[in-house]
């Protein structure tokens, strides 16, 4: 790893050569506490100091609702759409949400790559930034408070710029092409940054206990405690849409007004919602709430090649307008 | 290959729907040319007594003479579908449904104990017959019901959301006014199609597509909105302006009703 120092007055001077590898997307204030990736071009316009966005990166990557291609049946003919420029910027992201898209790049790159996701992937610039805890987040627990990898460039904040660490090729280029506005850490450097880290690191409050999870959601199959939470929970997916790592999505094909064209596209589902079982025949595999609500619990709580399906942002409880508690569900469960 | 036969027809309600259809201006007549129109008020006053193979009807039935008219479409038509929110569940007419008798709201209304309109109580068309599609909202989206149409010309069931506002209120982003201002939406329980559009605006979900039938919980609706500090009765009552005989808002308005003691029924 590559460690550097961007002093606070070359910051904006980064910013701005920054626009040469695409559109830059950070943090922007949305609502009172809320905060969405949006296009910007001065730094200005970001709060750096954010503690979650509502839909996370991975729109990115895995369009919100996109059109992924054209068919025109009479000629039996189909166009793959994609996007003529897909190079971006996405400046400000916290180490859980880049956890969380090393966990969708197993899912949609390893084996069968999603060429959608891929095309997107590989032409993002991925900037991470420190954040400091809220009382929802438990990425500690999680072991994605910290990231060593799956990104270009790290910014810590010490007291007169930023702690800088270099993550990828990528971010040796952008480096080496803005050399002049980088200097080399010094011990003084290096000691504001293990410091602020331990801090950063005792600020957290909430803690999940991991220990047997896997066994405790299986134990807990008939448990009441999914009834109860069922009768308090709307089903509107929004924990879905919001959770980083959530990835299940719907195809649909629309017909154009002539009948012969159309267009299929895909958009971010819900295994909350009641069709997200249904199959043909009018069969569906969760057809109540409880079993909907288990079920994301289990897939949340499994492990993909030894990675938790959670990365601790707490966005599902802070946007659940049921009030769930996503820690408390899985304490209950594991009888804390 | 010969276009297919529609009627456009009204019972109890405003026309919006109807006049729905007519914005689609720009593709409009392609659309309808695809089909051989036998009845469209809002448009032509010419009238053909054949069999239909779709009709769409909009309003509620609410009268005995729309009872007869519904029963005459349903016999000549293949399909029928209903547009908007009173042909789904009665509308906004239907909000004392349960809690007033219809003869006691005429006299309210008009001033006179006879039934001169001979009214029934205000129900959406499933009430009565068999409806092969409902095309929610109030009044209805002209792109969902233009995509409606595409897709059954296309010889295919369009897709239906079932899903409620929400989730097009995540995909577009939008902070929740629930969580973030304490308004008392109802996009949760809500059908999604509108694209969000009060909730982008700042506003709460007041319902107007209709609740998520058999799936929508309204009970945990109330007890968010109860928990947010709003009266039950003005919660109940805000359920009730569009979705009054959706089964899960009858037994709420049933449960408060006895709770509180009031003796609602008027």
């Amino acid at each position: 790893m590559m460690y550097l120092k961007l002093p606070r007055e070359d910051f904006d001077a980064f910013f701005k050569n920054l626009q040469e590898y695409g559109k830059i997307y950070g943090p922007v204030k949305a609502g009172s506490s809320a905060y969405n990736f949006k296009e910007v071009t001065t730094l200005d316009e970001m709060d750096l100091s954010y503690n979650r966005t509502i839909v996370p990166p991975k729109k990115f990557f895995v369009g919100l609702k996109e059109k992924i291609f054209e068919f025109d049946e009479k000629r039996a003919e189909f166009r793959e759409v994609i996007e003529d420029d897909p190079r971006k910027v996405i400046f400000g992201i916290h180490s859980c949400d880049i956890h969380a898209l090393k966990l969708l790049d197993k899912i949609y790159l390893e084996d069968m790559a999603d060429k959608y996701y891929l095309e997107r992937r590989r032409n993002a610039i991925l900037i991470g930034i420190d954040c400091h805890p809220d009382e929802h987040c438990f990425c500690k627990s999680m072991g994605t408070s910290y990231a060593t990898d799956g990104f270009d460039l790290f910014l810590h904040e010490i007291s007169d710029g930023f702690f800088v660490r270099v993550g990828s090729m990528k971010g040796h280029e952008i480096v080496a092409k803005n050399k002049g506005l980088f200097d080399p850490v010094g011990s003084e450097d290096i000691e504001e940054f293990k410091r602020s880290q331990k801090k950063r690191l005792d600020e957290f409050k909430l803690e999940l206990n991991l220990s047997g999870l896997q066994d405790m959601l299986e134990l807990a199959h008939n448990s009441q405690i999914w009834d109860e939470y069922a009768e308090k929970c709307l089903g509107c997916g929004t924990c879905n849409l919001v959770c980083p790592t959530c990835r299940c999505y719907d195809v649909i094909d629309f017909v154009n007004l002539d009948i012969t064209t159309g267009e299929r596209v895909r958009r971010w589902d819900s295994c909350m919602l009641r069709r997200h079982g249904l199959v043909a025949g009018g069969l569906n595999f969760r057809p109540t709430r409880v079993e909907r609500l288990r079920n994301r619990f289990n897939c949340k709580g499994s492990l993909l090649e030894g990675m938790l399906n959670c990365v601790g942002c707490g966005r599902c409880t802070v946007y659940c307008p049921a009030g769930i508690d996503y820690v408390e569900v899985l304490r209950k469960i594991a009888g804390d | 290959m010969e276009r297919p036969k529609i009627g456009v027809f009204s019972l109890t309600g405003c026309g919006g729907d109807q006049l729905m259809i007519l914005n689609l201006e720009d593709v409009l007549l392609d659309l309808l040319s695809y089909f051989d129109i036998k009845d469209f008020q809002e448009i032509s006053s010419f009238k053909e007594d054949s069999d239909l193979d779709i009709a769409f009807v909009e309003g509620s039935v609410s009268t005995k003479q729309d009872l007869r008219k519904l029963k005459e479409i349903r016999a000549r038509c293949k399909m029928l579908i209903a547009i908007g929110n009173c042909a789904i569940s009665g509308g906004i007419q239907a909000m004392k449904n349960g809690q007033m008798e219809i003869l006691e709201r005429m006299k309210r209304v008009y001033g006179i104990e006879e039934d001169i309109y001979g009214v029934l109580e205000p129900k959406g068309l499933s009430a009565y017959v068999k409806v092969d599609l409902e095309i929610p909202g109030c009044p209805i989206e002209k792109e969902e019901t233009l995509r409606a149409i595409t897709s059954i010309l296309h010889g295919d069931m369009p897709d239906q959301f079932d899903y409620p506002v929400c989730v097009e209120c995540k995909l577009k982003e939008y902070p929740c006014v629930l969580i973030e201002k304490n308004l008392p939406c109802l996009g949760p329980i809500i059908v999604a199609g509108c694209g969000a559009r009060c909730p982008g605006l700042g506003l709460p979900c007041i319902g107007c597509r209709g609740p998520i039938k058999e799936e929508a919980n309204a009970a945990a609706e109330l007890e968010v909105l109860l928990s947010k500090g709003y009266d039950e009765e003005h919660i109940v009552n805000l359920m009730r302006i569009f979705c009054a005989n959706f089964g899960e808002i009858k037994k709420i308005t049933e449960i408060i009703r006895r709770r509180s003691g009031k003796g609602r029924q008027e």
